[in-house]
């Protein structure tokens, strides 16, 4: 429970920092104004700042887990946010003329600013739960097909979805390439469906105990928000 | 960075490249698995198809050597079991699919299915192989070249149908096509079946048996229906037997064929496989067949109901054990066989069959005066071994006016044979069973044998001897009182002690080798005349 809740504060933490002006500038977020928006920029990074340390301090202070495993797993979650993950894939994301953005490039920025955090959050929990090399291979496999698809059919959302039911502003989404734009929405949705065939038959070296896994595969292919 | 958008494959491949997916995800499967989700099960039906009616052909091809050969047959037998086994394959395959959509793994379970259906094909090819034949010749291995591709073929489209439904359930397929499990299983199951095969193989071709030549000719009356036990009991063919030297055994219900081969072949039904009066003939087919295991609701229950397969009658060609003048003639004695069940044509030997017979009689009197005018016509003199089979008894039994007429010229033959005996002239055997035994009634071998049987007294002055024996004895006693070695593989074996003394053969032989006779080539109307006779005679609904 300590790695899911600390996966969960680093993409709330993540989440605000996105929203800011200097970032994506967004103003609403799940609904709701933009946390900067509500309390101010310097609140929200305060705020944000507080949620990535507590994130860490949550599984650091954890004493079921042994030294060495909760320096993985701190590892893990600390590469995800760094200058490897969240923030390189935030500054890639920055610096390309969002009209222009080939797969390639959001790809690159999808792997590092979302596609991390999947690969992190199921690791770490994986590790948690001590898992061998062999499983951690097989859900790296998972969480990255899972984290692909799940970015995609977030960007399908921006194109067909309802406002409302999504709590963002898919009107300010529209101008920005994104998967559904560049591959067009019918490629998109095929490769949705591959991308989480993929992720499902990863768990087959786990057996039954990657079945909660698989469902939350199809989550994803089912989510309408 | 290009403005161009790239295409499906261009991405998927792309991605890839990338890490995703996975390189090792089979095109070949993803692709006819999306476009034509539940519609790939079709395939997977046609080939189980396929898979039936050439195990099935495989396994007639193994029991009557020549049948492929005949392309006509051949093609007439896939089509009928093809088109006959889609239903149950269809059947299959919505279990399958309903199986698909509810699968938690579906690459596991799809997996599962395939080799479950390989399976399928090589239970069908052993056991439509085991059902015709207990003996199966290296030839039929050959079989398994065909029978594996197509079983492989078969694993691999159902899998592919289980994914494309289980897909179209939840979106969601297996990265890997397991063509290597598939290629194990099919290696696996090939293996298996030929050590199954293999342990069965056919006996090889045995030299014919040296007799140590004897006197007197032996005749051999082989009467059907006398009811020694019920209304014939005090009759005078009753008499008559009185006064051999009597081996008899518990008589058991079966078909005509079935008992009167036993009895002439030494062996089992099991070994000798003449069980039914009819064989079966598909539409479009010049050859009659047997129907191996699997496809027996078909060939004798639905497809004679729509008039799409015809009934045929029993054949030489069924029967996969020598009979007695068979083995007799292969030595070298002279041999006339007249009105026998599932005889047919063999070299050194003269058989006339019961088709032969029962096409110019009428009734039951009738067939018995046929088979008697060609066995005691001056043409058929002089065999040191000769045989009748008289059905009229049989045929009569319903009638008991016609039975009573019909025991009267057996009486009267057996007399005679019997003062034949009695002079030293022949030896005689009397083959007396009951195809339709009352409870308690007994089969009986009744030898007069010389000086072994004297006016119902034996030398020691008490009655005729009288021992239990088996049915399967017959063949090889008779052999052993012609000098002919018994074979070691008959089920049965000489009865000494009906016989005069020191006059059986005391040794043996190892085996007469298998009877392999070519396919029944009779031509359909023939067929149909034959049993439209059997079924005047009451043998046939």
């Amino acid at each position: 429970m300590p790695v899911a809740v600390a996966v969960e504060f680093l993409h709330a933490a993540s989440l605000v920092l996105d929203d800011l002006p200097s970032m994506d500038d967004a103003p609403r977020r799940r609904g709701l104004p933009a946390l900067h928006l509500s309390w101010g920029v310097a609140t929200a990074e305060l705020a944000s700042v507080s949620l990535l340390a507590r994130a860490f301090e949550v599984v650091a202070s954890d004493e079921a887990l042994s030294r060495a495993l909760a320096s993985r797993i701190l590892g893990e979650l600390a590469r995800a946010v760094g200058a490897e993950g969240c923030c390189a894939g935030q500054a890639a994301d920055l610096a390309a003329d969002p009209t222009r953005l080939a797969l390639d490039d959001l790809e690159s920025i999808h792997a590092r600013k979302t596609g991390a955090l999947f690969v992190a959050a199921v690791r770490g929990g994986a590790l948690a739960g001590g898992a061998g090399e062999r499983t951690l291979s097989a859900l790296t496999l998972y969480a990255r097909n899972l984290g692909l698809a799940f970015q995609i059919t977030d960007d399908l959302l921006d194109h067909e979805g309802d406002p409302e039911s999504m709590g963002k502003n898919p009107a300010r989404e529209g101008h920005r390439a994104n998967f559904a734009s560049v591959l067009g929405t019918d490629s998109a949705h095929r490769l949705v469906d591959e991308l989480l065939a993929a992720a499902v038959e990863a768990l087959q070296p786990i057996g039954r105990r990657g079945e909660v896994l698989a469902d939350l595969a199809r989550v994803v292919r089912d989510r309408r928000s | 960075m290009t403005s161009s958008r790239p295409t499906l494959d261009e991405a998927r491949s792309r991605l890839r490249e990338l890490g995703y997916l996975d390189a090792g995800v089979d095109r070949l499967l993803f692709r006819p698995v999306f476009e034509w989700r539940g519609g790939a099960f079709l395939i997977a039906i046609l080939l189980g198809a396929f898979s039936a009616a050439l195990t099935a052909l495989a396994a007639v091809e193994s029991s009557e050597p020549g049948f492929a050969l005949s392309a006509a047959a051949s093609l007439s037998l896939l089509a009928h079991v093809f088109v006959a086994d889609l239903l149950p394959a269809a059947l299959l395959a919505l279990a399958l699919a309903a199986f698909a959509s509810r699968a938690r793994t579906p690459g596991v379970a799809a997996t599962m299915a395939g080799m479950v259906s390989a399976l399928l094909v090589f239970a069908l090819w052993i056991g439509g192989t085991y059902s015709l034949g207990r003996e199966v010749s290296a030839r039929t291995l050959l079989w398994a070249i065909p029978i594996g591709v197509v079983a492989l073929f078969l694993a691999a489209a159902v899998r592919l149908g289980f994914l494309a439904l289980a897909f179209a359930r939840a979106g969601l397929l297996p990265r890997r096509t397991l063509r290597r499990v598939f290629a194990a299983a099919a290696a696996l199951g090939l293996l298996v079946a030929i050590l199954l095969l293999f342990s069965r193989r056919e006996r090889p071709p045995a030299p014919s048996p040296q007799p140590s030549p004897r006197s007197a000719p032996l005749v051999v009356l082989a009467m059907d229906g006398l009811d020694l036990d019920g209304a014939g009991k005090n009759g005078p063919a009753a008499e008559v037997l009185a006064r051999g030297a009597t081996g008899w055994w518990p008589a058991e219900r079966g078909s005509p064929p079935e008992i009167w081969t036993t009895l002439a072949t030494g062996v089992d039904p099991t070994m000798h496989r003449v069980r039914a009066l009819t064989r079966v003939r598909p539409l479009g087919s010049p050859l009659s067949l047997r129907p191996p295991w699997g496809t027996g609701w078909y060939l004798r229950g639905i497809g004679p109901r729509l008039g799409l397969v015809a009934n045929a009658p029993v054949s030489h060609s069924d029967r996969k054990s020598l009979d007695f003048w068979e083995v007799a003639a292969s030595a070298g004695i002279s041999s006339l066989s007249v009105g026998w069940w599932a005889a047919g044509p063999w070299p050194g030997a003269v058989v006339v069959e019961n088709r032969e017979v029962f096409a110019r009689a009428a009734d039951g009197p009738g067939a018995d005066r046929e088979a008697l005018r060609v066995f005691e016509s001056d043409s058929r003199k002089g065999f040191a071994l000769s045989t009748v089979y008289l059905p009229g008894c049989d045929i009569a039994r319903e009638d008991p006016a016609a039975r009573t007429a019909a025991q009267a010229p057996i009486a009267e033959l057996l007399r005679r044979e019997v003062g034949r005996a009695n002079a030293g002239e022949i030896v005689l055997v009397v083959l007396a069973a009951d195809s339709h035994p009352r409870a308690g009634a007994l089969g009986r071998m009744v030898v007069f044998d010389g000086s072994a049987a004297v006016d119902g007294r034996s030398d020691s002055g008490s009655r005729q001897k009288s021992i239990q024996v088996l049915p399967v004895d017959a063949a090889p006693s008779i052999l052993a009182r012609m000098g002919i070695p018994p074979a070691r593989d008959l089920a049965g074996q000489p009865v000494a002690s009906l016989f005069a003394p020191g006059t059986l053969e005391t040794a043996t032989v190892l085996s007469y080798g298998p009877r392999v006779a070519p396919p029944a080539s009779t031509a359909p109307e023939r067929d149909q005349e034959y049993l439209e006779k059997l079924r005047s005679l009451g043998y046939l609904q």
